[in-house]
């Protein structure tokens, strides 16, 4: 059973036989945004069942859409985020990667400004190393890109997306060693992006080859699989802490590509976490290392894969 | 960007410039300069790396004066103030206090202020000047200019005088006569001698 991304949207009303019917289809939300009279379930679901669920929504009004960024959290990183440069092209393109399904985290840098003193720290570079890949948005100009990208890429190790202004083919001439992907014609810009032309297309270009970029991670992935998925493991957390209950952030626990991010305080429950039952005895600390993040206090889980464990659940 | 008689972004790369050109345009629309600002030459080589913008005002706004915003009326000791226009209203008061102290300045109503000192002449109170627009307009025009600057260009000098006006940034610290030989060159640009 292959499990793909995909975003429900709907009226609340009867929301819930929605959410039933990909559970009991053995799929997962993986995350769900109410807003106003509507819902948005982003989803993984068994491929073969999707025409179910359009079928049933049908009469609910809802539509069941692909979304190839579920399950992934994005770090869209810029060299500053100062408030005499807004509005920010990150802002576009993060609400833009939103819309497709993904958790995106914007990391500005504290001084990734400026051609030779630009430079990436190491918290920053840790909390960036914590999300299944690093989209960097750069200026307008080559000779800056050139001089300063490697010092923002140090120590980065999570497939990287460059941004700048200069054409595709331009940035992959001047970056060395080469990224995962390359996406031109986005640079700073004072206005919002909402042209098709020029703006909104490279927004798709960008979505496209982050699905690229992350689908090689999966394939990657996929040849030593993980010992649990990731949304799996969320579906047991939850159940047995009630984390999404007690929480008012977003997303409590964030699916990532071969990991979760749990946003409860480290100290307290990394014990609780390692002992959880996931199945048959079989417990969260047998699969998965659990690990203190970055990010504030929480907790970052990284699933090992079947390789190391010798168990599948 | 019709406003402006000129107005030209200068690159040794075209993708960068034409970039930095909307990024001007944009900045000095949202800050209402376009009507201000005659002619705007900016110079970007990222290899210095250095952003130089030389330009001209237009002709300024003239003075706003204390009779242009309110009918002076002398009636007896007092001289009551009918305002009206309400812009500049705040810098009228305060200038007010300052010349006759608060406890002579009195406003019954929104549109009324009354002047309670024997022996002045109309005349001279309508003269007051209560706002200089150029004040103002220079510290904007910089603060554009810093909105549309590279980030990171920490190193800078900005001179205004009269009408003209120059801004340069950098990273580094630059040679003073280069920096004079190229602001000259850039003015001529824009038709000036300095």
């Amino acid at each position: 059973m292959t499990l793909v991304p995909v975003t429900y949207k709907g009226g609340i009303y009867r929301h819930d036989e929605i959410v039933d019917l990909i559970e009991d289809l053995g799929g997962y939300v993986v995350q769900k945004h109410t807003i106003a009279q509507d819902v948005i379930l982003q989803s993984l679901v068994p491929r073969e069942d999707i025409d179910l669920i359009r079928q049933i929504a049908r009469p609910l009004m809802g539509e069941v859409t692909e979304a190839p960024l579920v399950g992934a959290e994005i770090a869209v990183v810029s060299p500053s985020l100062e408030i005499h440069h807004l509005p920010h092209s990150s802002c576009d393109v993060a609400e833009y990667f939103r819309s497709v399904g993904a958790k995106t985290n914007m990391v500005g840098l504290a001084r990734g400004f400026g051609k030779r003193i630009a430079n990436l720290n190491i918290e920053e570079r840790d909390v960036i190393n914590e999300h299944d890949c690093a989209v960097f948005l750069l200026g307008n100009f080559e000779e800056c890109i050139r001089h300063k990208f490697p010092a923002l890429r140090r120590g980065i190790t999570v497939p990287i997306i460059v941004t700048g202004a200069p054409a595709t083919d331009r940035l992959r001439a001047i970056i060395d060693p080469p990224v995962e992907g390359y996406v031109g014609g986005i640079g700073r810009l004072a206005h919002r992006m909402k042209k098709q032309e020029g703006e909104i297309e490279h927004l798709d270009t960008l979505v496209d080859e982050v699905a690229r970029v992350l689908d090689t991670r999966r394939n990657e992935i996929a040849k030593d699989p993980l010992s649990a998925s990731p949304a799996r493991l969320m579906t047991v957390i939850d159940e047995a802490m009630q984390i999404t209950e007690a929480s008012t952030h977003p997303t409590p626990i964030t699916v990532q590509i071969a990991g979760l991010r749990v946003k409860i305080p480290y100290e307290t429950y990394a014990e609780t976490l390692r002992t959880l039952n996931i199945e048959e005895g079989i417990t969260l600390g047998d699969v998965a290392d659990v690990l203190p993040s970055r990010m504030r206090t929480y907790i970052w889980i990284k699933i090992r894969p079947f390789s190391e464990t010798n168990i599948m659940v | 960007m019709k406003a402006l008689e000129y107005f030209e972004v200068e690159s040794p790369e075209p993708v960068g410039g034409e970039a930095y050109r909307a990024i001007a345009e944009h900045i000095l629309q949202d800050l209402d300069l376009l009507k201000v600002i005659g002619r705007l030459h900016i110079f970007i080589d990222p290899e210095i790396p250095l952003f130089l913008a030389v330009g001209l005002t237009r002709k300024l706004p003239r003075l706003v004066r204390l009779g242009d915003i309110a009918n002076v009326l002398a009636d007896g000791d007092r001289i009551v103030l009918d305002i009206a226009d309400e812009t500049h209203l705040s810098e009228m008061l305060t200038l007010l206090w300052d010349l006759y102290g608060r406890d002579r300045i009195d406003q019954p109503d929104r549109f009324t202020v009354v002047i309670s000192a024997a022996g002045t002449e109309a005349a001279e109170i309508e003269n007051l000047v209560v706002f200089d627009p150029s004040e103002s307009l220079y510290k904007d025009i910089i603060y554009a200019l810093q909105y549309i600057a590279p980030e990171g260009f920490k190193v800078r000098r900005e001179w205004v005088k009269e009408e003209q006006f120059f801004y340069i940034a950098s990273e580094n610290t630059l040679d003073e006569d280069v920096l004079q030989t190229i602001v000259a060159e850039k003015f001529r640009l824009i038709g000036v001698t300095v």
